[in-house]
């Protein structure tokens, strides 16, 4: 049985090299880093093209719903919080998801879908909680993912579309060229149904 | 006469006895009336005619004693003794009285009672001139009283004497004629006794004679039969009485027997003069003697046949053994002139086996040569073998490190989650931040700028964790690939060491066999020595076969002599066989 000897020196070599660059400093190639700093400089361009051009902004916070992004203004927005450790609460309406410890302070978790009709998906470590507040009220929407906080003009704010019917339709304020759907967190906060009023009881 | 003999004995024997004890019962009835008419007679005799009689005498001996006391009372002048006397004769009138009264009793004749009655009409008048005679007395007139006494007074007791004589003699003749009666009636009982007892005898002794006729004569002639038979004499003529009684029977079982003995000893006769055909019928199945008989017959005519049959096989196998004789003897003749072809051949087969002899020895040699090669290849397999398991320890060595390295990938993906889950955190601390900075208004402008460098480095290590995974999924692959790689070599290797092994094992097998080839050369050698001797002792042997064939040749002329004589005696023995009968 005549076999092609195998090449252990040349083996040997590869692997030391490999173990000698692993002890070595990872250090990115210069023209990647390069061209990271340039993507980031065009972007922070175009935003403060955006900026000098108008002059009401607003602070919007994305979040991701089902595949719908949504935005709420950032103004209304406590804090963005992991959900984790909630607890599902008996003889609440559907919508209430449950209630959350957020260092210390219990905070009761809303599901939008359940307004809007939207499709269900399963609950998990990546879900986040978007507490949002005003003088009266503070609870928790439930988010499938957060996209992250962008400023926008008041006028690309558009009315919604006249087709939007249903329970969540009082709660938007309009929408996006991006397609962006904007909810009015004022409404959702000053909405009494969704206060549950038995606690008061 | 007939219906006698018919009955059974037993009834025979019954009846005459039964006859002879009816005689005897009417003897012994006879004899019994006749005591017993005696008997009475003389008890009446007894009881009545002498009674009469004594009494009789008893009055008259009264009647004389009165007398007598009225004499006495004339003698005495003594007034008390008189009474005295008196008084006696009122005691014996008393008792007259009582014996009259007794008598009148006792007999019933008319005769008789008529006479009682004068007797009593007598003593009475007697009794009134007795007083009368008394009273005179009494009174002292004695002259008168014996006057009286001895005419008138005597004349009356003489008659009461006289009637009273009478009539005891009477009864006494009655009482003889009563007594003659008896002897009478006696003699004539014994006249009757004595007549039946020759009947009963005469009668007794005629059953007698006719049970021995009917009985022990034929029994007698029977036993004589039996006897004769038993002497084996069987020409009896029994004639046959047509009786149904034991006898009669005994009788026809005996003629029946003598018949069957006599057709047994005819068959018997017929099978000594040798004539076997035929057949015998046995009586029953329990006739021991037809069925011997019959076993005999059949057992006679197979021996015959048998023997009739071995007989002509002697005669044919004589003639056969004759000519067979005759061939024999020029057979060997021809074993002669073989023989001598023998003895050339046998030295050629020597010249062989010295020839296979040297052949062997070389043959020794060359599987003593191959002993020493397969020793040698032999270790060469051996150590081929523990290389072999050197290679599969070090495989085991390698498949381990592969499994390190792979549970190493997997604590490197464990990290990679903890990383991932932290520029998760980033992203949302970032959201956070740029919400606070939003909340600070103008002032927080540029915080919110670091807040956006925050979410892009988030997500860039979100991104490199991303590759880090997919380069340990190409890992986790091609681990897997080395593992199956290192089964399969060791499999391999397991596959040398098995067929190592059993090339090992064949070499041993070949140096067995090997080894066994020159044990065999060996016997081989010493064997085709001895075949060399053995074949010289072969031609000395047909040497002596062939003086052994001229006298077999001088032998076989006596044998063809015996082959005649027993031919002939074949043919006697046909000859002889040929008188039975089967």
């Amino acid at each position: 049985m005549q076999k092609t000897t195998i090449d252990w020196d040349g083996i040997k070599n590869r692997v030391n090299m490999m173990q000698d660059s692993l002890n070595q400093k990872i250090v990115l190639p210069q023209e990647e880093k390069h061209s990271m700093f340039k993507a980031r400089a065009q972007a922070l361009a175009v935003e403060t093209k955006d900026k000098t051009a108008q002059n009401e902004f607003v602070e919007i916070v994305l979040f991701g719903l089902a595949s719908e992004t949504y935005g709420v203004e950032s103004t209304f927005i406590r804090e963005v919080y992991p959900l984790k450790d909630y607890t599902i609460l008996p003889g609440t309406p559907s919508f209430v998801l449950g209630i959350v410890n957020v260092r210390g302070q219990i905070i009761s978790v809303i599901d939008l879908k359940k307004f809007f009709n939207l499709p269900e998906k399963g609950l998990g470590e990546l879900n986040k909680v978007i507490i949002i507040r005003n003088e009266r009220m503070e609870f928790g929407i439930l988010a499938d993912i957060i996209h992250g906080t962008r400023s926008l003009a008041i006028e690309e704010i558009q009315t919604p579309p006249v087709s939007t019917v249903g329970i969540g339709a009082g709660y938007l304020k309009g929408v996006t060229n991006e397609h962006y759907i904007i909810l009015d967190a004022q409404k959702i906060l000053d909405d009494e149904s969704i206060i549950v009023n038995q606690e008061l009881v | 006469m007939r219906y006698f003999n018919n009955l059974s004995t037993r009834t025979k024997l019954l009846f005459s006895f039964g006859l002879i004890w009816l005689l005897f019962l009417v003897v012994i009835i006879i004899a019994y009336q006749g005591l017993q008419s005696i008997t009475q007679s003389e008890k009446k005799l007894h009881d009545v005619n002498f009674q009469i009689a004594l009494e009789l005498r008893e009055l008259r001996s009264h009647q004389n004693f009165n007398r007598a006391a009225i004499l006495d009372m004339m003698l005495t002048r003594e007034k008390s003794e008189q009474l005295a006397l008196e008084k006696i004769i009122n005691e014996r009138g008393q008792a007259i009285n009582d014996i009259v009264e007794k008598l009148s009793k006792l007999a019933m004749d008319p005769l008789f009672q008529n006479q009682l009655k004068e007797l009593e009409n007598e003593i009475g008048v007697y009794r009134q001139t007795r007083k009368d005679e008394i009273l005179l007395i009494q009174n002292g007139k004695i002259d008168d009283a014996q006057r009286l006494g001895t005419t008138l007074q005597k004349d009356r007791f003489e008659k009461i004497r006289s009637v009273s004589t009478e009539m005891g003699n009477r009864a006494s003749k009655e009482a003889y004629n009563q007594l003659a009666l008896d002897m009478q009636h006696a003699n004539s009982a014994i006249i009757l006794f004595i007549l039946f007892g020759i009947v009963t005898l005469i009668f007794s002794i005629a059953i007698i004679m006719l049970l021995n006729r009917t009985i022990a004569q034929p029994l007698n002639e029977i036993t004589k039969i039996a006897a004769r038979i038993g002497e084996g004499d069987l020409d009896i003529e029994l004639q046959v009485v047509e009786r149904n009684d034991e006898v009669g029977i005994l009788l026809q079982s005996f003629s029946s027997m003598i018949k069957a003995l006599k057709r047994m000893a005819a068959s018997a006769q017929k099978i000594a003069a040798g004539d076997l055909t035929g057949s015998i019928v046995p009586q029953s199945e329990k006739d021991i003697l037809g069925n011997a008989f019959l076993q005999m017959l059949n057992n006679l005519r197979r021996i015959m046949k048998d023997i009739m049959e071995g007989v002509n096989l002697l005669g044919s196998s004589a003639s056969e053994i004759l000519a067979s004789t005759t061939q024999v003897a020029s057979g060997s003749a021809e074993t002669a002139t073989a023989i001598s072809e023998t003895t050339s051949t046998v030295e050629e087969v020597r010249q062989a086996a010295q020839l296979s002899s040297q052949k062997a020895s070389r043959v020794s040699e060359n599987a003593q040569q191959v002993a020493q090669i397969t020793q040698t290849s032999q270790q060469a397999v051996e150590e081929t073998i523990s290389g072999m398991k050197e290679i599969q320890n070090q495989m085991e060595a390698v498949a381990n490190t592969i499994v390190r390295l792979s549970e190493q990938s997997q604590q490197i993906g464990g990290i990679i989650a903890l990383v991932t889950d932290v520029a998760d955190q980033s992203n949302l601390l970032a959201v956070n931040a740029a919400i606070e900075a939003a909340k600070a208004g103008e002032q927080g402008k540029g915080f919110a700028v670091v807040a956006q460098e925050i979410k892009g480095l988030a997500q860039q290590s979100k991104q490199a964790t991303m590759q880090v995974r997919n380069i340990l999924n190409d890992v986790q692959k091609a681990t897997s690939a080395a593992v199956m790689a290192t089964e399969q070599t060791s499999k391999s290797v397991e596959n040398g060491v098995k067929q190592s092994t059993q090339v090992g094992v064949s070499i041993q097998k070949m140096a067995d066999s090997s080894s066994k080839a020159v044990d065999a050369a060996t016997q081989i050698v010493a064997s085709s020595q001895q075949q060399v001797v053995g074949m010289d002792q072969i031609g000395i042997a047909m040497n002596n076969i062939n003086q052994a064939g001229m006298e077999n040749a001088a032998s076989m002329v006596q044998a063809e002599k015996a082959a005649n004589g027993l031919n002939e005696l074949g043919h006697k023995l046909k000859l002889l066989v040929e008188q039975y009968k089967v």
